[in-house]
């Protein structure tokens, strides 16, 4: 059988300053007709770089391919058929293929439409670019089509919709139809879900293996998560420093992956990491009397932002992004507050901080209400409660060094008689995340993000906190740093009977870190209980719905 | 990819500084501008009717540093201390407050221990020297203070440049007999004080209320962005009319003038800024650390916004310098203190068109205000994500 793609010895580089970076180095691998082949690598890996070699949409002036070549099946459309090597071939050929017989998914949909036109006047653009002489009225016809296909309700109505007018998912679905238009024989999906909530996942990922199915059309799909490729692949490629390190078919590389590296990944996920636990293990208190007094008490907490209309901004309705939510964290427990994006969970952990001013409801801790405080009542509270942020990137401050983003704190809340004696406390804290001390003097863009994740835990912890908010902190790290952070964090519980309000979407994280969970939709919190029941016989309709979406490994070992 | 992240993320201030001066019209202004700065520094030691040194019967002296002023001892020592504390290791805050301190103790011991005369007599070293009485004078490179009206000499003013041999003045001199080239030196002092005065004023306050009303929002800024919109509808030039007219011709007033009009600006620049970066993660971690209002405010927000306000601040001085230009040409500027603007209309004031009087001060006054503006303009391209060039 001939292959429709088949890369060969590919390498990309990348001018980088007066450097190169070879973000593609001797990488070869083939794609039979129908087949969905999964390219699974860590950021930087260069599966990006691949794909995007494939389509020939590298900048010209950065990009250059010093070996390689790519051999495509290309269909005429006459029908005949031709291997031609999309590395020499001219412009407008490569041009015809991309669009026409190679398709394109990208990772953001909020992004990769253009919130000017129209979904429908999008579509017909793209499909002119490839059937030129289409009459406006049959134009329209396929792209209402196209969106029927994507499951895209009403599509009839929908094709004068704008971008923004459409949520993430159909946003997605679009540009599927868009990249399934002209019916290529190829579809590169580039992290097509990563973006998107695990229910909204599930369908664009059956969506897609449905028109597959349809079509016979193959997939080269990039991923980091092997939960998606277990799904989605028939066979698998694990990239690592631009080289392909292992490929086969995806059930002998779950099973029995050879290469160490492979091994490496799969044990990192948090449903293959071994929980062990130390110290006390605080059982769920249900309401009895027996139960240890919780540390944090959040009783009916509301808060809900004004919808301002009008010239003279007047209060028209409101976001009820928390609506009524009580929730209780003992001592040394980890409570995760699970949920799909814009269900209030990291609104809740702003406002128990009181980063977020509360509309109703109250929060105690230790037993005092921490609730309208002024500043000043608040300052031993903001000691004792501590926050760590999703995003690396932006959650230290870029113009100070480490070592001020530390210290300021400590000198805040008199932690530390002298500065010899503040520094020597944040070098022993940075040992505690496992970070050299010498850290202290770089400033944050001179880490990667696994590294500035952990300056952002040492940052809530030089302050000896007894109580911390964990806001999504592992949801921007590559497997293997996120295992290392949730190691670090269930040490500090163990070692320091830390508790934790550890928000995530990503029920795997959940499952390993913590002792109670709670399943928050729509402001409210619909379940909760204890992590093993939560998650393994759940009562409520929106947990089950949830937890079935989940893409896990050992669903497709069993099989 | 990793590599390319990397390099977006390298020290921002390093890499802005790296692009502004990659610049050609950003170097030719920065050149002019220091050219300008040291110029006026040195003005006493570059055109002075006292001799730098002479010798006396056999004792020498230096009438040029008898006659030192506070001021000029005051820019001296910012100067220095600029100098000095360049290649030192300090945060920036740091720096300004020692070069602050620097100055004010140099303005106290000058006051305190400098005596200049009270009645400048500039022609006693000419006649002295004409009469025989030092052995040998060191003269400044311009022989002339901008307040010399020559009157030893006796000469017409408006004379162009090199008109007489006994008397060189390279840019001639103005109605009263003085040299243009020494008034145009000790002018660019105007020049740039009023420029860095007024902006510094208008930034202090915008940044303030601008940082209040972006960090608060809400009713602070409803209020704010009111008072903006009241102090915008001003117009400056008929303020600083109305107020020379009450108040008499002062440099200070003028200064204080042009910044408190200026200031909505920035306060708008920065109130953006603010609202944007409050939100960010670092900062809501400072918060959350129990960290103090003002350093939340100007110690974890201001550095990360102060790049737009520094590029609305080099248009800033351009404009204050031409306001004061303006006055000044209207006659209503400072009374016997040298200054472009008022040498710009002695060119058109007696019945013949003087050229020399309008191309030395008008071609300051336009370079400098050139310069600034190439300078705001490339920080802008530098700061400006969406000029940078793709894949550098």
């Amino acid at each position: 059988m001939t292959m429709l793609l088949d890369v060969k010895n590919l390498r990309t580089w990348l001018r980088s300053g007066d450097g190169v970076v070879k973000a593609v180095d001797d990488v070869s691998f083939s794609i039979a007709p129908g087949e969905t082949y999964c390219l699974v690598g860590e950021s930087g890996s260069g599966k990006s770089v691949t794909a995007l070699s494939i389509i020939q949409l590298l900048p010209q002036d950065i990009a250059s391919h010093p070996g390689g070549e790519i051999w495509f099946d290309y269909r005429h459309d006459s029908g005949e058929r031709e291997r031609i090597n999309l590395l020499d071939r001219e412009i407008q050929v490569r041009r015809r293929i991309r669009g026409g017989r190679i398709g394109m998914i990208f990772q953001e949909p909020m992004t990769s439409l253009n919130p000017v036109f129209t979904v429908g006047e999008q579509l017909i653009e793209a499909l002119r670019v490839h059937y030129p002489q289409l009459p406006g009225a049959e134009a329209r016809e396929r792209a209402i089509d196209a969106l029927a296909q994507v499951q895209i309700p009403d599509p009839a109505s929908r094709i004068d919709d704008y971008p923004h007018q459409l949520s993430g998912g159909q946003r997605q679905r679009v540009m599927i139809a868009m990249a399934m238009a002209c019916e290529p024989d190829l579809l590169i999906a580039d992290e097509p879900t990563t973006a998107l909530d695990v229910t909204v996942q599930r369908e664009i990922l059956r969506l897609m293996r449905e028109l597959q199915q349809r079509r016979g059309t193959s997939i080269l799909f990039i991923t980091h998560d092997f939960g998606v490729v277990s799904e989605m692949a028939d066979r698998v490629g694990v990239m690592r420093h631009g080289k392909l390190v292992e490929e086969g078919a995806v059930d002998d590389m779950l099973r029995a992956p050879a290469h160490p590296y492979t091994r490496e990944l799969l044990a990192a996920l948090p449903e293959n990491l071994r929980r062990e636990r130390r110290g006390v293990v605080v059982p769920f208190a249900a309401a009895g009397a027996s139960a240890p007094s919780p540390l944090l008490e959040i009783q009916d907490l509301k808060v809900h932002f004004p919808v301002r209309k009008g010239l003279f901004r007047r209060v028209v309705d409101h976001v009820r992004a928390v609506d009524g939510v009580s929730l209780d964290v003992n001592p040394g427990q980890i409570v995760a507050l699970v949920g799909e994006s814009g269900c209030g969970k990291t609104t809740l952990g702003r406002a128990v901080l009181r980063l977020e001013e509360p509309t109703g409801g109250s929060v105690r801790f230790d037993g005092q209400t921490v609730t309208g405080l002024s500043r000043q009542e608040l300052k031993p509270f903001r000691r004792a409660m501590q926050i760590i942020f999703q995003d690396p990137v932006s959650s230290l401050n870029p113009r100070l060094n480490i070592a001020t983003t530390l210290i300021e704190p400590m000198k805040v809340h008199g932690i530390g008689d002298s500065m010899d004696e503040r520094i020597a406390r944040a070098e022993e804290i940075l040992q505690r995340v496992q970070l050299e001390p010498a850290s202290l003097w770089r400033y944050p863009h001179e880490f990667s993000g696994g590294q500035r994740q952990r300056i952002g835990i040492a940052r809530a912890l030089v302050l000896d906190p007894r109580f911390v908010v964990c806001d999504e902190v592992t949801s921007a790290l590559d497997v293997s740093v996120q295992a290392e952070i949730l190691q670090i964090l269930l040490k500090l519980r163990d070692e320091h009977g830390l508790s934790m309000l550890f928000i995530s979407h990503d029920i795997g994280v959940v499952e390993y870190l913590s002792d109670v969970t709670a399943v928050m939709t729509e402001g409210r919190i619909v379940e909760m209980g204890p992590t093993s029941q939560v998650c393994g016989r759940p009562a409520h309709p929106y947990t089950r719905k949830l937890l079935a979406a989940v893409p896990r490994l050992r669903d497709r070992l069993a099989s | 990819m990793t590599d390319v992240a990397h390099m977006r993320s390298r020290s921002f201030s390093a890499r802005i500084a790296r692009e502004v001066l990659g610049a050609w019209g950003a170097r030719i202004g920065l050149g002019w501008i220091l050219l300008l700065a040291a110029v006026a520094v040195f003005a006493p030691f570059l055109a002075s009717s006292h001799p730098l040194l002479l010798s006396e019967a056999g004792q020498i002296r230096s009438p040029v540093l008898a006659h030192l002023t506070t001021g000029d001892v005051m820019m001296l020592a910012a100067f220095f201390g600029v100098v000095l504390l360049w290649r030192v290791r300090t945060p920036l805050y740091r720096k300004g407050l020692i070069l602050l301190g620097l100055v004010l103790l140099a303005g106290l011991a000058a006051g305190a221990w400098l005596k200049p005369p009270q009645i400048v007599i500039y022609e006693q070293y000419r006649e002295a020297q004409r009469a025989g009485a030092y052995d040998w004078v060191l003269n400044t490179p311009i022989p002339y203070s901008p307040k010399d009206y020559l009157r030893d000499v006796g000469q017409s003013g408006l004379q162009g440049p090199l008109a007489s041999d006994r008397h060189r003045h390279f840019m001639g001199t103005e109605e009263n007999g003085a040299d243009v080239l020494s008034r145009m030196i000790h002018a660019s002092r105007i020049a740039l004080g009023i420029g860095f005065v007024a902006t510094g004023i208008a930034m202090v306050l915008g940044v303030i209320i601008g940082g209040l009303m972006g960090y608060f929002s809400g009713i602070a800024d409803i209020i704010g962005m009111r008072l903006v919109e009241i102090f915008e509808a001003i117009p400056q030039l008929f303020l600083l009319l109305t107020f020379v007219a009450f108040f008499g011709r002062s440099l200070y007033i003028m200064m204080v003038i042009i910044g408190l009009t200026a200031w909505p600006g920035y306060a708008r620049y920065v109130r953006a800024e603010y609202l944007k970066l409050r939100r960010q993660d670092y900062v809501q971690a400072a918060v959350a650390s129990g960290i103090p209002l003002t350093s939340v405010l100007f110690r974890h927000i201001l550095p990360n916004g102060v790049a737009p306000i520094l590029v609305a601040a080099s248009f800033g001085v351009a404009s204050a310098i031409i306001a004061e230009a303006v006055l000044s040409f209207l006659g209503l500027g400072l009374v016997d203190d040298p200054s472009w603007g008022q040498m710009l209309s002695q060119a058109v004031k007696s019945s013949t068109f003087n050229w020399w009087m309008a191309l030395f001060p008008g071609g300051a006054i336009f370079l400098t205000v050139l310069s600034y503006n190439l300078i705001g303009e490339s920080m802008r391209d530098a700061i400006d994500p969406y000029l940078r060039k793709s894949g550098g």
